[in-house]
């Protein structure tokens, strides 16, 4: 299979570059650390759960931070999309017959592939605090979080190959950051917000996997919040997907 | 005329973009030939070239050279007219074209991460070989374009040589029957270029045939076996650099009337040009910038006899100058300017802005 086979290479391409690249590798591992070490502590306090053990907060927030980074490692792949841009790199892989849709998801696995190195980070430092782990529930966690990332990457590659400068690229991503983390529920659940709010979540796709998180990170896989968020992120990534690719074969780049 | 072993042909071709699209420097002065809000790029623009050569499209920059190559290429749609390279039809069958071509933008595009090594595996296997097809081949590559000493660096560590050299390699790793360069030696400094230019030179006695394009007059001259002079989006002359220096017959004589007198430079070229140009020796003539140009068939003879004329009616000389004719001398003939000043000059189109950053180097 040629497509598969130039996923492959440009997969391969790309994890090299990430894991050559030292300045890259200490923030994406520190991240998600600091997250948990200073937003535990507030959170404690803030619930309003004096009584929660620090097991039982982390349980309610770690999932959160796996959804987070989830947004976080999609939304940063458009920068990377620039730089290539700009520096020749998309133009000379679109002179090879090399698939379109490798040229575009190959970088997208590789950010997955780190992802899931930092999820497992986040999860072995959280067990370590108390986080109860539920295998299965994590696993199916893992689907939905791979989807997600993928929708919002291939969403950042392809507004990056709109916009086609850094200045441009930056102030979308920079305004849609605080919206859509915020009427997610990430770090505070949405259910704290008042009714306007909690409806408006319902058109945010990272409200549906946060929810969905909380749920599976406890262990329950057949829940309302489970199905919802399969039923609006499958069609959502393939929708974003398609686009994504068509943006690239039209020669715009 | 369309002969067998012709490697690329064109008929007719076309692009223009949006108007919108010419922002920056270069695409300021709104355009020739624009309408209904498009600027024409290229317009009308035929070429063959044979199999074996090396063939150069010379113009400014925003000429519409890289449009024609970007669109020879498959990276950028044909509006109209044909084009077919190594024998398939770049708009419809731009799969067959992309295995057949080597393509070297003027930003080049290694991996700065990866070796120059592991950049041209990667770009072998994309062209579908093995990776112990590619052994040999890369082996060999790094020979013929003196990567070995650095080949298992770091591109990021490379000079601007170096890289452009890797570069070329990187076209040329899947045996293309054509290579396409896009300024090649814009940005490098004069010993690299000429460095560069043995290369080009060795390709083709390999038998590659070699598209570039360029704004150097002396490149252009020394490279090409056969080349197009090429502005705004038109093809102003073709043949042989001979050939085309034969079509300004005789010398070119250059007269600097500029004076320590404010502005009397001016006036000066402004009261010489009339009274040089009724000269029966005089062939042709342009004056600007406080500097006369003028052809002459013998310049021996007309020397002496110009600089007399200008004495007795009082015209100060600066300098005077004598050169047999040039590319540029071709391209003043045919357009009225000097690809010298063709950097300042570029704004003139602004076509080749929006999709692509002509302008890279230095």
């Amino acid at each position: 299979m040629k497509p598969a086979r130039d996923i492959g290479l440009l997969f391969q391409r790309y994890a090299i570059q990430l894991l050559r690249n030292p300045v890259w590798l200490i923030v994406g591992f520190s991240t998600p650390i600091l997250y948990l070490v200073l937003f535990m502590p507030l959170l404690k306090h803030a619930v309003g759960g004096v009584g929660l053990s620090s097991g039982q907060v982390v349980n309610l927030f770690l999932p959160g931070i796996l959804s987070l980074l989830a947004f976080a490692s999609g939304i940063g792949l458009g920068f990377n999309t620039i730089f290539e841009l700009k520096a020749g790199v998309i133009e000379r892989f679109r002179v090879t017959p090399a698939s379109r849709l490798a040229i575009l998801t190959g970088p997208i696995l590789a950010t997955m592939m780190m992802m899931f190195v930092f999820d497992a980070v986040v999860v072995a430092v959280g067990f370590g605090v108390g986080f109860s782990v539920y295998w299965a529930g994590l696993a199916v966690l893992a689907v939905l979080l791979a989807l997600l990332m993928t929708t919002v990457a291939a969403f950042s590659v392809a507004t990056a190959l709109i916009t086609k400068d850094i200045s441009g690229f930056a102030a979308i991503v920079n305004g849609l950051n605080l919206p859509v983390l915020l009427l997610a529920g990430v770090l505070l659940p949405i259910s704290l917000g008042p009714t306007w709010m909690r409806v408006i979540a319902h058109f945010n796709p990272l409200y549906y996997l946060v929810e969905a998180s909380r749920v599976l990170a406890g262990g329950t896989l057949a829940a309302t919040a489970v199905w919802q968020a399969f039923a609006v992120l499958v069609p959502l990534c393939a929708l974003v997907l398609a686009w994504a690719t068509g943006v690239f074969r039209r020669a715009v780049a | 005329m369309r002969a067998v072993d012709n490697i690329i042909t064109t008929q007719d071709l076309r692009k223009s973009f949006p108007a919108k699209k010419a922002r920056g420097g270069k695409g300021g002065a709104g355009g020739k030939g624009g309408d209904g809000g498009r600027i024409s790029a290229v317009r009308g623009v035929s070429i063959d070239v044979a199999r074996g050569e090396v063939f150069g499209f010379l113009g400014p920059n925003g000429a519409g050279k890289t449009t024609t190559l970007r669109m020879l290429t498959t990276l950028l749609p044909i509006e109209s007219g044909t084009a077919t390279v190594a024998g398939f039809d770049v708009a419809r069958q731009p799969r067959q074209v992309r295995t057949r071509i080597g393509y070297v933008s003027q930003l080049g595009g290694a991996d700065e991460l990866a070796t120059g090594r592991e950049n041209l595996i990667l770009q072998g296997r994309l062209y579908g070989a093995s990776r112990a097809q590619l052994a040999p081949r890369v082996q060999a590559l790094v020979e013929l374009l003196d990567l070995a000493e650095f080949a298992d660096r770091r591109v990021a560590t490379y000079s601007g040589g170096q890289r452009r050299r890797l570069d070329i390699a990187l076209g040329l790793v899947h045996e293309p029957r054509v290579l396409f360069l896009d300024e090649p030696t814009t940005g490098l400094d004069p010993q690299s270029r000429a460095n560069l230019w043995d290369h080009i030179r060795g390709l083709r006695e390999r038998g590659t045939t070699v598209f570039l394009t360029t704004h150097y007059l002396e490149e252009a001259d020394v490279l090409c076996d056969r080349l197009m002079i090429m502005d705004h989006g038109q093809i102003v002359a073709e043949g042989t650099p001979r050939a085309l220096k034969q079509q300004v017959a005789g010398d070119a004589i250059v007269i600097s009337l500029r004076n320590e007198d404010r502005g009397a430079g001016d006036r000066g070229a402004e009261r010489a040009a009339p009274l040089l140009r009724g000269e029966p020796y005089v062939r042709e003539l342009t004056a600007d910038n406080g500097q006369v140009r003028l052809y002459v068939d013998d310049g021996g003879t007309a020397l002496p006899q110009l600089i007399r004329l200008l004495d007795s009616r009082g015209i100060p000389i600066r300098s005077i100058s004598m050169s047999e004719p040039t590319l540029d001398d071709v391209f003043l003939r045919q357009t009225g300017r000097s690809l010298r000043d063709g950097d300042t000059g570029g704004g003139e189109t602004g076509s080749d802005t929006g999709s692509e950053p002509e302008e890279v180097a230095a």
